[in-house]
């Protein structure tokens, strides 16, 4: 009897246990928000961290290129450099995860002067622990709400980086417009949004956020991630719309100048226009803003 | 029958309330645990001071009329959510006491009254209901579970549902709606028990 129990149950625990693989757990901690753990796969080289599990994973770096870029999307967002008619010179990021996009940014232009807003003081410890994140004078962490961040802040940027996420949800107070417009305020003339919108294609929050991205600025471009549910919204302050053409030159001349290790133009070449997104889906606004439920909802044409 | 509905109702209101008060709270205050450690702390507190002041009025001849009025004010406070709710939040975002103290701040203007005086209809109705010492514990009891029973389904209702199908100002007042709505009529009517054996 004994026998067919541990029969059963190593049944039951080995698909599990094959799923984990060989990766292990390096560090585990509850911090005011979530539970972070930091897990390493020694066979692909790769750590990350996540805070719950099934909503994926939050940042991570290869651990023998941690000046890589991991995830996909997180080289898509570069796109946004295109759109920016101009070097950049103040970047914002709103969520640090584990600072890769920043340190990333911070390496192609050394001159910019980088702000970093995070909610949970834990993850910018095991940013600096775990994934090789340092301040210096020209890329600081602030540990605040992004929203109470850029109402506050009396800087104002050449690009902002919205990439805040509480588990798989984007907080409901960084999806309203009143949001988007107090982010425009915080631009300077012809400066860029990008945003990191991790969403199943399609659903009632995914139409939501692009009709209002569509309402706050006066363009939106949308980067689909191929191997992830990621898309990459970019938003501009300028009422000159880009063309395809102009996007995939700016791209070849930021790539030959600064010789990036992520294909820019491949990229820039994915560029779709908003008019292809846009439906009648309902604007979110602070009033109204159901996000995680929204998530959950299908759409039917 | 009435005076359950209403224990219901007040339960469910209170934490409806404090769920959507995260939202009202949230574009100025962010999402940040001091946001929640206020907003809790508030209701709680309002919860407290409504329990003990309830409780003593309770004992100033009691009346189901009362009891109407007490119910009013949180109604009517809720119906009008919409004209400062707001306005009161960006007021003390501007006045930036700190990142602890604004949402406190804020939390206690905007919830902590309506909060004291829905608390005070738990001992109030329960003064009410009592006709007998024999039955008093479980007249207690029933309402006790009936208030909270109300709050875990406003709790529900509100973060499960309500949310996708109205706006955080619509919803407060629909619930100062229902509060007027059950409150008016006790205005009119008597007290079906009188206490027996208070003396």
């Amino acid at each position: 009897m004994l026998k067919i129990i541990i029969a059963v149950l190593s049944f039951l625990i080995m698909p599990l246990d094959n799923a984990l693989g060989a990766e292990k757990i390096i560090y585990q901690k509850d911090s005011l928000y979530q539970h972070i753990v930091v897990l390493e796969d020694p066979a692909k080289r790769e750590r990350v961290y996540y805070s719950n599990k099934r909503e994926g994973i939050q940042g991570g770096i290869y651990t023998d290129a941690p000046e890589k870029l991991l995830f996909e999307y997180a080289g898509i967002a570069f796109v946004s450099l295109t759109f920016l008619d101009r070097e950049p010179k103040d970047v914002l990021f709103i969520g640090l995860g584990s600072g890769s996009m920043p340190q990333y940014f911070n390496r192609y232009y050394p001159e910019a002067n980088i702000d970093i807003v995070e909610l949970d003081p834990e993850i910018v410890d095991i940013a600096k622990r775990y994934f090789y994140f340092k301040e210096s004078r020209n890329m600081k962490i602030h540990t605040a709400d992004g929203r109470v961040f850029i109402k506050r802040t009396p800087k104002r940027y050449d690009m902002i980086f919205l990439d805040a996420y509480q588990g798989g949800d984007i907080p409901f107070h960084l999806t309203t417009i009143e949001f988007f417009k107090e982010v425009k305020g915080r631009l300077k003339e012809g400066g860029v949004i990008v945003s990191n919108i991790l969403s199943q294609f399609r659903n009632r929050f995914f139409d939501s956020m692009v009709a209002t991205y569509d309402k706050a600025f006066p363009h939106l471009y949308i980067f689909k991630g191929r191997k992830s549910n990621n898309f990459i919204f970019i938003a501009t302050k300028s009422s000159v719309m880009k063309g395809k053409e102009e996007i995939y030159q700016r791209a070849r001349k930021i790539q030959v100048s600064r010789k990036m290790d992520i294909d820019l133009q491949g990229i820039s070449w994915t560029c779709e226009y908003c008019d292809e997104y846009r439906t009648d889906a309902k604007v979110l606004t602070d009033d109204f803003a159901p996000v995680n439920l929204y998530r959950h909802m299908k759409v039917y044409d | 029958m009435l005076i359950k509905i209403i224990v219901f109702i007040c339960g469910a209101v209170v934490m409806s309330f404090e769920i959507l008060g995260s939202r009202v709270l949230a574009p100025n205050f962010g999402n940040s645990v001091f946001v929640w450690g206020s907003l809790i702390s508030t209701f709680l507190a309002g919860l407290s001071a409504g329990y003990y002041w309830g409780g003593k009025i309770a004992d100033l001849n009691p009346s189901i009329r009362k009891l109407g009025l007490i119910i009013i004010v949180p109604g009517l406070l809720l119906v009008a959510f919409p004209l400062y709710g707001t306005a009161v939040s960006d007021f003390v975002f501007t006045k930036d006491p700190g990142i602890r103290l604004g949402p406190l701040l804020a939390s206690i203007i905007l919830f902590f009254v309506p909060s004291v005086f829905l608390g005070a209809v738990s001992p109030y109705t329960t003064k009410l209901t009592i006709c007998s010492l024999h039955t008093s514990g479980r007249t207690i009891g029933t309402l006790y579970a009936l208030s909270t029973f109300g709050s875990i389904v406003g709790t529900l209702l509100t973060s499960f549902y309500l949310i996708t199908i109205a706006g955080v100002k619509t919803l407060i007042m629909a619930q100062g709606i229902l509060l007027l709505i059950v409150s008016i009529p006790l205005l009119f009517m008597k007290l079906a028990c009188r206490q027996v054996d208070s003396a």
